[in-house]
């Protein structure tokens, strides 16, 4: 029954013209994506093809099904053709569940077709780039080092980054621990350096830079001296072999020569251990962005169970963008809560509470707590980042966004039949 | 003991408004019975509260007080809706699905298996005459097409309770006539048909007993022939008689104590003489 009116409802949908539109216009923007003018690094195209398609097309595609999800019931009952369904053995909540379904169908169709032209763009691109530039190919957990410091003489620090000079006066030593658990016995290790690199001579292309790797326990180590160019990230596999000894490694780093430099911090050295390709990683985006799409399918659905098509359209469309800007949300919360604790110092104006404020705080606090509690957090379905970077999508992530969805599906299912059950159909 | 298709008890229907004040009262205390195997009309102006009872019937309203039964089950049973079949006032189906398409769609929300479906589907589609428009998506149909298509979703389930609004609107003289023979067949078949239109003579033709509401409240109810026969007046149809002897029979009576109101020749209705020309041509 609910199989019914999933693919009657999926088939009512694909007929529409409002889908057909918006397709061609993901299709459009997919096709001039690799176009677009970008920075001068060589993976900036693959890198703007990907956020256009996950920021711009996605969005899209959500206002799209935001579209027909909340009008669907509203136009069944305003044209009448749901007392054709109401007069049948079909209990309400089937109804409820196959719209839902039938949209989500639409929803992975719409998504598998517009991520294939755009993983094809990806490939495409990448295929041109240089190799150390094609990390942004592949799905790779992050380790941050847990330490770091700079032996010797520091040169000059600007802002947090720390100038040495070459020639071994100061070395730059970064520690990772715990890199290694048994379940990555297959997995290949790499370990990425952005340094900053400058030079007391004129023209400079390349830097000598002297690596060390050591693994903490055995005190092996091995050394290796890498021409590192101007502006470019620095890849270098470790032997998984080494790294499964102990799992804890020292990463040393100065330039060969003295009259070269280089500007470190603690985040310009990662070891990545490579989880798997960027395919595997990208369906597992795309699987997190078809939990955000079937969010807001429930939320567009439930509102529709009661509100008429236009209303239930701009509620939805209200829920969707605030979800994104919950964060700004719980942050105005806390603002007006405390203003003296504010993270990016917006009320620097503010020093004191005014009587505007207190008032302020009287009236829209509370509701803007509710509000951040009952309203859906959308960011949390972003995967763009890990893809930009070339981080694994993490199995954690995934079901977590897999569990709040299920959370807000049956809160808004139960929600949705509470209201359908006693809808009358004048 | 009486077998009821239908059984209502005191049913009262107030409309509320936004606010949930109670605002227009369209059903006010309804007590209906109809039994199986009857043809039932159920008449009345525009908005004297029959459209309502079949939505409440059906449970696509819910009553401000009363009950109602259908086959022996409470009408929020869903389970007796699998052998109710239900024509809307007006056509209400998918524009974008040919006749097929619309009466498969129905056909799966009763479970009835595909195999089923194909043949009940080429039967029904011949049997309301659109065969040679199965294919076509009803946005493309006329009101007349639409409103058959619309009776073959009701009876696609073979109902035993068909409850028909106003079937024949929109339909041409010999559509109405194969719809109303169509409830003929079904009751010589033992199904019960409730009738509701305001078109009297729909009814006369082929309603068993027939209830009038107005304003909500029922008005009458019983069958045709005691509620339309006048018993104090006589007619007599005779065949052959000449225009002369016609005096002597009015003398006749007249001298039995009996009033001749009028003497004439009888009419055939419109829709006989619209009928016999169609099918001559």
């Amino acid at each position: 029954m609910i199989l019914t009116i999933t693919y009657h409802t999926f088939c009512e949908a694909f007929r529409k013209k409002i889908l057909h539109i918006l397709v061609g216009l993901g299709v459009f923007i997919i096709s001039l994506s690799p176009f677009f003018p970008t920075m001068d690094e060589p993976d900036a195209h693959v890198k703007i093809v990907l956020v256009v398609f996950f920021q711009v097309v996605i969005l899209l595609c959500i206002s799209g099904i935001i579209f027909l999800a909340a009008s669907s019931l509203p136009g069944e009952i305003e044209d009448k053709t749901i007392l054709g369904i109401l007069s049948k053995p079909v209990s309400r909540i089937k109804i409820i569940m196959g719209k839902v379904a039938g949209f989500a169908m639409l929803s992975a169709l719409v998504l598998v077709f517009l991520s294939l032209m755009n993983l094809i763009i990806v490939y495409w691109i990448a295929s041109g780039l240089p190799d150390e530039y094609r990390g942004i190919l592949k799905a790779r957990n992050l380790y941050k080092s847990s330490q770091f410091h700079v032996q010797g003489k520091v040169n000059h620090a600007s802002r947090e980054i720390l100038w040495i000079e070459g020639g071994r006066v100061a070395v730059a030593h970064w520690s990772f621990s715990d890199l290694y658990n048994k379940s990555d016995k297959r997995r290949s290790y790499e370990l990425e350096l952005d340094l900053k690199v400058d030079s007391s001579k004129d023209i400079v292309e390349n830097v000598p830079l002297v690596v060390r790797v050591e693994d903490v326990f055995s005190g092996e180590s091995k050394i290796e001296i890498i021409s590192l160019k101007i502006d470019e990230l620095l890849t270098l596999k470790l032997n998984s072999g080494f790294i499964q000894k102990s799992g804890n490694i020292n990463v040393s780093v100065f330039p060969l020569s003295r009259t070269d430099y280089i500007g470190v911090s603690q985040n310009d050295a990662k070891v990545y251990s490579v989880y798997g390709g960027f395919l595997s990683n990208y369906v597992k985006a795309i699987f997190i962005t078809f939990l955000k799409f079937l969010l807001i399918i429930f939320i567009s659905v439930m509102g529709s169970t009661y509100l008429s098509a236009p209303v239930s359209i701009a509620t939805s469309m209200i829920v969707f963008l605030s979800g994104h800007v919950l964060d700004y949300v719980k942050d105005f919360s806390i603002l007006i809560q405390r203003y003296d604790i504010h993270k990016y110092n917006l009320p620097t104006v503010i020093k004191e509470p005014n009587i505007l404020l207190v008032y302020f705080d009287y009236i829209i606090r509370k509701p803007l707590e509710w509000l951040t509690v009952i309203l859906p957090d959308f960011k949390r379905f972003d995967s763009l980042n890990f893809l930009l970077n070339g981080i694994n999508v993490p199995l954690e992530i995934i079901i977590v966004s897999l569990r709040y969805t299920a959370i807000y599906a049956v809160i808004c299912l139960f929600i949705s039949y509470l209201v359908f059950r006693k809808r009358e159909i004048f | 003991m009486v077998n009821w298709a239908v059984k209502i008890e005191e049913l009262t229907k107030v409309y509320r408004d936004f606010w949930r004040r109670k605002s227009i009262p369209a059903l006010t205390d309804l007590n209906l019975s109809i039994e199986c195997g009857e043809v039932f009309g159920l008449l009345g102006p525009n908005g004297s509260g029959k459209t309502t009872t079949i939505k409440l019937m059906l449970g696509i309203l819910f009553p401000t007080s009363g009950r109602s039964w259908l086959l022996g089950y409470p009408s929020s049973d869903l389970k007796i809706k699998s052998k109710i079949g239900f024509l809307p006032e007006e056509s209400y189906l998918y524009k974008f699905l040919n006749a097929e398409e619309i009466l498969d769609f129905y056909g799966k929300l009763f479970y009835i298996t595909k195999k089923e479906r194909k043949y009940r589907i080429d039967k029904l589609i011949h049997q309301v005459g659109l065969t040679s428009y199965r294919k076509r998506p009803l946005g493309q149909y006329s009101k007349g097409m639409l409103r058959r298509i619309g009776l073959a979703q009701a009876i696609i389930n073979d109902p035993e309770l068909i409850i028909l609004d106003e079937p024949t609107s929109g339909l041409d003289p010999v559509g109405s006539r194969e719809i109303k023979d169509l409830i003929i067949e079904f009751k010589k078949q033992g199904k019960t048909v409730v009738l509701c239109t305001h078109l009297l003579a729909d009814v006369q033709d082929i309603c068993d007993r027939i209830a009038i509401l107005d304003k909500g409240i029922l008005q009458i109810v019983g069958t045709v022939k005691d509620l339309l026969s006048k018993k104090d007046v006589i007619e007599f149809i005779v065949r052959n008689l000449s225009e002369d002897n016609i005096p002597v029979v009015e003398t006749f009576i007249k001298s039995k104590n009996g009033d001749v109101l009028s003497v004439s020749h009888p009419f055939s209705t419109l829709e006989e003489l619209f009928i016999n020309i169609i099918k001559r041509r």
